[in-house]
């Protein structure tokens, strides 16, 4: 058994700034499936916004912020989210960020969707990457306690507060108990649950998944960003970034269609709006060979591109064999970013004493029905600062010790392994049943929904939930076991799946990233809730939840 | 089309030693090896592998490609398929192979900090940089930790290569209160470092160009 004072799950923007707010000598520990540097916070292209220029206010921050998530974004954490901003990048500052410049020195911002200002703080397109390394030189200067490649399998809670945490060492093979005060989840997003997204293969939704088969409340799941510019057949991130800088996007006619749905905004309209048109546009047939539209920064020079985008330069060559200098770049909407996660409260608290979470697997919820381009990683190092300090004053309370919990997780954990003999080629299998599920929740729990598709969709997950579960993988303790991972990531993936499409199909209206065309305006009389889910013990057990409105009472949205 | 792809294995539990398997796949003109990996995994679940991004940004899939260390999701099919239909892969050389191509990155990480790895502030720095010396910085910032460098470059000082680019990022950063100093722990001469620095563009999946930096 292994004993902390303080564990964090995830080594992501999230995990690593919250394990640096523990004072020296403190006891904390954070358990992350890749090595920290690997996680996907690095992927992270735009920006952190923060209203630090002269000529913007947190308060207009907040007004884009609110108006972005279409009014369902908490205005009290909203207001954590955006007057903590500034701060915040001045503590990244001196932890040693290279952001890009002004000519006064002062960290360079652009403009990304839906917002006022130029506000999102950056370096080149690689953001997130040069953060998530200085807090992991942080993390190291600070001694925190770093378990690699260890997966969280369950959440032991006795008596409705947490005691521990079940694990696994990928690379002894070995389950291990581990014992702490209290745990934040930081395991980001669960992107995986679609055929076509950004995100990257360990993007599984485990800590929430895991969260919620522990009795932690979900919140707002059916809201699922997809982002307006990735390349098309990879799905790989072209940051928003590449509009901010001035990029426009055109059809099959040539025209810059966002004319017809956004007007003044255009191409930074938020992306939702953005997603929506696109995918218009190739619905009338102005699309492009088999549905794209080209997204074009050829205008810029090769000079801007090379100096401000070098990544999505080095992408699209690569990957899509465009040169950016000289051609525009096939680009179509695809998953990119889960609003919905664990419901906390502005102290990162989950509804089990004990357990926080924060990032993009909580739901606290400042993105509301749709989350702007900069906001997500200004969330991870807000509230995993917020996180990181509530932690070292929850760590004062004695956790219960774990006893039938850890006896019931052994026996399931138990249960997954075949007995008899390993199973044949032709049988049933992870990656076909993963299959089948990223192509009903991209087929039928996309962009564009309907009560129909979205039916089908929540019966076709519930049957692939039964098949996942006369699934059986061999046993033993094998180093590096991906064939188990990966079946334990499926069936996070899996009941993350029926919560989304669930959500989706009870939502009767259109807001933000959630559009119904059997429902297409916004429903403020029904519909100004969050959607929590628990789960029950014949499924998910949907309720309202109320939205915190407190500046901004919602509007008409246009852009 | 299709090729002979062959892969190192070994399982620490059931093999003496490494040996090499071979299975068919197809691909397709776009496909990079990180592609020809998964679908291998799904004929064969017990084939072991790092991998997140897809994007060469998280540094996780780096192995032997055709004889050289790359990563494998930086790496298109089409550029390293010999004539013969045949590709290799190999775990990264001078790392210990755990299985098949998962090797130990603990000494790796346990090199970068030796180094002290981290901007040591200047007290009361006013948080201000030029763009000319944010430009410097960039690019050793690129690093992805993949472990590319440390498994094809032998070089003569007394840091390993990625941390020796660390050591560079940290040194031309103004902010750090060591500085150029910090070249000194190198026990680089110019000539190594310049040696070194054309060593590491040529191998590096990034591309990384160190900048210029005083050796004290």
């Amino acid at each position: 058994m292994i004993v902390h004072d303080m564990v964090i799950v995830g080594g992501g923007l999230t995990g690593l700034m919250a394990a640096v707010q523990a004072p020296p000598g403190a006891d904390v520990a954070i358990i992350s499936k890749v090595y920290p540097t690997r996680s996907h916070s690095g992927a992270a292209q735009g920006g952190f916004n923060a209203a630090i220029g002269e000529d913007d206010s947190v308060e207009d921050h907040l007004f884009d912020t609110v108006k972005g998530g279409d009014y369902l974004g908490d205005q009290d954490a909203i207001e954590v989210l955006c007057s903590e901003g500034p701060d915040v990048i001045r503590q990244l500052e001196q932890m040693g960020v290279p952001w890009s410049r002004t000519p006064d020195g002062r960290p360079a911002q652009r403009a990304l969707g839906g917002a006022g200002f130029p506000r999102a703080c950056y370096a080149a397109d690689i953001s997130g990457h040069v953060v998530l390394h200085t807090l992991y030189e942080r993390a190291l200067a600070a001694g925190v306690r770093i378990y690699p490649e260890w997966r969280l399998v369950e959440l032991l809670v006795e008596d409705d507060a947490l005691a521990g945490l079940l694990v696994y060492d990928l690379a002894t093979g070995r389950l291990e108990v581990v014992r702490c005060r209290v745990a934040l989840l930081a395991t980001g997003g669960y992107g995986r649950i679609f055929r076509k997204t950004t995100n990257a293969h360990a993007n599984t939704g485990d800590g929430t998944a895991i969260a919620y088969r522990a009795g932690a409340v979900l919140s707002d799941m059916e809201f699922v960003q997809f982002h307006p510019t990735t390349l098309y057949g990879t799905n790989i991130l072209i940051s928003e970034a590449a509009r901010g800088e001035g990029g426009y996007l055109f059809n099959a006619d040539g025209e810059r269609f966002m004319a017809r749905y956004a007007p003044q905004k255009m191409e930074l309209a938020p992306r939702d709006v953005v997603s929506r048109s696109i995918f218009q546009e190739i619905k009338e047939g102005r699309g492009l060979g088999d549905g794209y539209v080209n997204l074009d920064l050829t205008h810029l020079g090769a000079d801007k591109i090379t100096r401000q985008l070098p990544q999505v330069n080095e992408l699209a060559l690569l990957y899509a064999a465009v040169d950016p200098t000289q051609t525009p770049i096939p680009i179509e909407p695809a998953q990119h970013y889960s609003m919905g996660g664990i419901r906390v409260n502005l102290d990162c608290e989950t509804n089990i004493p004990g357990l926080l979470a924060a990032g993009e697997t909580a739901n606290v919820s400042v993105h509301g029905a749709n989350r702007l381009g900069g906001n997500s990683l200004l969330e991870t190092v807000v509230f995993g600062r917020r996180a990181g300090k509530h932690l070292v004053k929850a760590a004062d309370r004695p956790s219960p010790p774990p006893r039938s919990s850890l006896e019931l997780a052994l026996a399931r954990w138990q249960a997954i392994f075949c007995t008899g003999k390993p199973p044949q080629p032709g049988d049933d299998s992870t990656s076909a049943i993963r299959d089948a599920m990223s192509r009903t929740m991209t087929d039928k729990v996309g962009v564009f929904r309907t009560g129909e598709e979205l039916r089908e969709a929540v019966e076709e997950i519930a049957a692939l939930r039964r098949r996942y579960r006369a699934l059986r993988v061999p046993p033993g303790e094998h180093p590096f076991n991906y064939e188990l991972i990966e079946h334990l990531e499926l069936g996070c993936l899996l009941e993350l799946s029926e919560v989304t499409a669930g959500a989706a199909y009870r939502r009767t209206e259109s807001r933000g990233a959630h559009y119904r065309m059997d429902y297409p305006r916004r429903d403020d009389a029904n519909w100004l809730h969050h959607t929590l889910v628990r789960r029950g013990g014949d499924g998910p057990v949907y309720e309202a939840g109320p939205v915190s409105i407190t500046r901004f009472q919602p509007q008409k949205r246009g852009y | 089309m299709r090729l002979a792809l062959i892969i190192n294995r070994f399982d620490p539990q059931t093999d003496n030693q490494p040996y090499d398997r071979e299975y068919t796949v197809d691909w397709e003109q776009h496909e990079t090896v990180l592609d020809l990996l998964l679908k291998t995994r799904r004929e064969d679940p017990s084939l072991a592998f790092r991998r997140s991004c897809r994007s060469s940004i998280c540094g996780s899939c780096a192995m032997v490609i055709a004889d050289r260390s790359r990563l494998a999701c930086h790496t298109l099919v089409r550029e390293v398929a010999g004539d013969g239909g045949s590709l290799t892969i190999k775990p990264l050389p001078g790392f210990r192979q755990l299985k098949d191509l998962v090797v130990e990155m603990d000494p790796f990480f346990d090199a970068l900090k030796r180094v002290l790895p981290w901007v040591i502030i200047v007290p009361q720095h006013n948080g201000l940089v030029s763009p000319e010396d944010s430009e410097r910085i960039e690019p050793p910032a690129t690093c992805i930790l993949c472990g590319v460098c440390d498994a094809e470059v032998r070089q003569s000082g007394s840091v390993t290569p990625a941390a020796l680019v660390k050591t560079v990022r940290l040194a031309v950063d103004p902010r750090d209160a060591l500085g150029t100093e910090r070249m000194k722990i190198t026990g680089l001469t110019e000539e190594g470092l310049q040696t070194f620095r054309e060593l590491l563009a040529s191998v590096c999946p990034k591309g990384i160009k160190l900048p210029p930096v005083t050796l004290e």
